[in-house]
């Protein structure tokens, strides 16, 4: 008969206790708030992939932000007399656009963001339907496909330059250094793709021959050396590759390794300093690519990589991803200060023409940029690439930026 | 000519890494009756944790990958123990939702320990043999022997080691093995452990000339069930076959025709076997 009243007992104790942490975590939290209710905070939401096959990009864009709102509450922000802090709050997508627009719609209506920030084209194109109905907001979009500029909606900032800008000088520079035929071994993915075709667009237009398609998908080949063999079966003199850059550098050291002594051209997904991690920097000479974060000379480049290499592994690189979205963060935070508002979208957008010309030096990391263009895209008229010459150096030269409608 | 041999000896050693993976997952559907979905995580944990002892701690590159597939052993063990044991009398569904579920929980895992990142594992196998004017690395024979020599120890290890024959007895019959005092337990506990073993073999063999990352696994999963389908679910030689037999297919589309067929050429086989001969090449009665 003990036994009865003691599993009757059981659930009433754990109510109980569950009760008092509860309470205990209601106090905790209210005193907590009174803590800080003299200084306001305003979230800055972030929607990409944490986990799954993007992870490492997601990760990277992350890291950017993170370090952009440290710096940023450190100098203290003031918005219409009242010092508020940042607070960024991040969810995972998956890479899956249906996921990061209920994500952003999340962010919007729960924790209030003015802005979000997405890294994947096909999500930001999701989120544009939803960013100015019924719930507004601005989105920070880092993607280099015009597509989303395109669109004209009126809450969307695009990051990076536009990727169509570098098929000309690409092949100009491929051509130079390499020959007249190219071998296309682009990634399959969809960015992948519109590279190929914007690639092979360009290199016709100079005259050029192109050989047949040898598109791989860099996510699921487990095995570089047959693809890459049968790309240099038509003899190229140049080859474009670019995914992920550990993967873009493997395929790069198998074709150096099989004989090949042409030009590569490197999509600007692949960074060549980050490649350089995954091999000898030698395997990856006579290319064409993006610059590498360390060879901008902005005023606070520096600084940026000193803390960067502060916060993560020794071992890895700054990327663009990091470095553009740790600068358009502060334009973003100086935005919401001109505004005086942290919760009027268009407000802040508007904004933004003006905080360009006011952020602090030292946030210049990356071809800090000194426009934006009425359709919302960022842009530095100073636009370079690189050549990585048969001594490892990183040569210079500029890329004319080509305009973002169709 | 030389094309064609270069692309055999690479569909051969493909083959050899898919061989490795398909037999232990062949094991364990022979043994437990449960596709085992999270295989394909247990290779890149195989992976990461050679990388582990050849990068971090130090030792020699065969020793590393010895000693990993020592730890995934006993990581199998467990997988069964705590994962599929408790759900021995639940519906078939139930595994292959905890297989899942064990699938993104090693994922998670290593993407905590190690990060969302690609890394590199060197090896200390360097340079090429010529073999008929092709080019062959080091790394890609090495793979082809020592998947031969490990499926040779296994046959061995199968047909006469007593522990490798109760393996086979409850494979033919899970009641009739436990009559004759085979204990049944033990014996998925060894399969899955062993199943275990055999993937990491396979994924430190591999791992120098792919990358690391948490997702690795995934492609290797799809295609190692599209290879037992195809082999016949639970016999060793269907596994064996359908892994060459993939695996050079593979090749050879990607080089004759494109790469993205030769992607897909995997499931155009599957699809065809299954509606020709859906009990797989060598198919045997495991439908008790």
């Amino acid at each position: 008969m003990n036994s009865v009243p003691r599993r009757v007992g059981r659930p009433i104790l754990a109510t109980a206790v569950m009760g008092v942490l509860a309470l205990t975590a209601t106090a905790c939290g209210s005193s907590g708030g009174s803590d800080s209710g003299d200084a306001e905070s305003v979230v800055i939401g972030y929607t990409g992939p944490l986990s799954g096959g993007g992870a490492a990009y997601g990760e990277n864009v992350k890291v950017g932000l993170e370090m952009a709102v440290d710096d940023l509450n450190k100098d203290g922000l003031e918005v219409d007399g009242k010092k508020v802090t940042i607070e960024l709050k991040s969810l995972d997508d998956k890479y899956a656009p249906s996921t990061a627009a209920s994500n952003a719609q999340r962010l919007a209506d729960q924790d209030k963001a003015p802005v979000v920030v997405s890294p994947n084209a096909g999500a930001i194109k999701a989120i544009q339907q939803i960013n100015n109905g019924r719930s507004k907001f601005m989105i920070s979009a880092y993607t280099s496909d015009p597509a989303i500029v395109q669109s004209d909606n009126p809450l969307t900032m695009m990051i990076p330059p536009n990727f169509e800008s570098y098929a000309k000088p690409f092949t100009e520079q491929a051509m130079k250094h390499g020959g007249k035929k190219l071998a296309l071994m682009g990634t399959q993915s969809e960015y992948g793709q519109q590279w190929t075709k914007s690639i092979t667009d360009a290199w016709k237009k100079a005259d050029g021959e192109i050989g047949s398609d040898n598109s791989i998908d860099y996510a699921t080949v487990s095995d570089f050396a047959g693809p890459v063999s049968k790309a240099l079966a038509e003899k190229p003199d140049s080859i474009f590759v670019g995914g992920p850059s550990q993967p873009t550098a493997l395929i790069m050291e198998e074709a150096r390794k099989q004989g090949f002594k042409g030009s590569f051209l490197v999509m600007d997904q692949a960074k060549l300093d980050e490649m350089g991690t995954v091999t000898k920097l030698k395997n990856l000479t006579n290319a064409v690519g993006v610059l590498p974060v360390k060879e901008y000379e902005d005023p606070g480049t520096q600084d940026f990589l000193k803390k960067f290499a502060e916060k993560t592994s020794k071992d890895k690189v700054a990327t663009s991803e990091t470095a553009l979205n740790y600068q358009s963060m502060a334009i973003i935070a100086k935005a919401i200060e001109l505004a005086g508002t942290t919760s009027d979208p268009e407000k802040i957008r508007a904004a933004i023409p003006d905080a360009l010309s006011k952020v602090d030096d030292k946030y210049k990391v990356n071809g800090f940029p000194t426009e934006i263009s009425d359709q919302g895209h960022l842009k530095n008229p100073e636009l370079e690439a690189t050549y990585l010459n048969d001594d490892e150096k990183f040569e210079k030269f500029p890329v004319e930026q080509v305009s973002d409608s169709k | 000519m030389t094309l064609f041999i270069q692309q055999l000896f690479n569909g051969f050693a493909l083959g050899g890494v898919y061989c490795l993976a398909a037999i232990g997952l062949t094991l364990v559907f022979g043994v437990l009756r449960i596709p085992n979905l999270a295989h394909g995580s247990l290779y890149m944990l195989g992976a990461y944790v050679t990388y582990f002892f050849l990068t971090t701690v130090g030792v020699p590159y065969v020793a590393a990958i010895g000693i990993a597939a020592l730890v995934l052993f006993c990581l199998g063990i467990l997988l069964e123990r705590l994962v599929f044991r408790p759900l021995q009398n639940s519906p078939h569904t139930h595994h292959m939702i905890a297989a899942i579920g064990a699938m993104f929980f090693f994922q998670a895992v290593a993407q905590a320990i190690w990060g969302a990142d690609f890394r590199r594992m060197e090896t200390p196998i360097s340079g090429s043999l010529h073999i008929l004017g092709a080019e062959i690395s080091a790394q890609r024979i090495v793979i082809i022997v020592t998947a031969v020599v490990v499926l040779a120890l296994l046959t061995w290890f199968i047909k006469r080691s007593i522990h490798g024959q109760t393996i086979e007895a409850t494979e033919q019959d899970r009641t009739g093995a436990a009559l004759v005092g085979i204990n049944p337990s033990m014996v998925a506990m060894l399969t899955l452990g062993l199943s275990a073993l055999l993937v990491t073999i396979a994924a430190g063999l591999v791992a120098p000339i792919n990358l690391l990352s948490p997702t690795m696994g995934d492609s290797l999963n799809l295609k190692v069930f599209a290879i037992i389908i195809l082999g016949g679910l639970g016999s060793l030689p269907g596994a064996i076959v359908g892994s060459f037999v993939l695996a050079i297919a593979e090749t050879m589309t990607s080089t004759y025709i494109s790469s993205a067929v030769g992607e897909v050429i995997a499931f155009v086989v599957l699809v065809a076997v299954l509606a020709i001969k859906p009990t797989g090449l060598f198919s045997k009665a495991v439908q008790r």
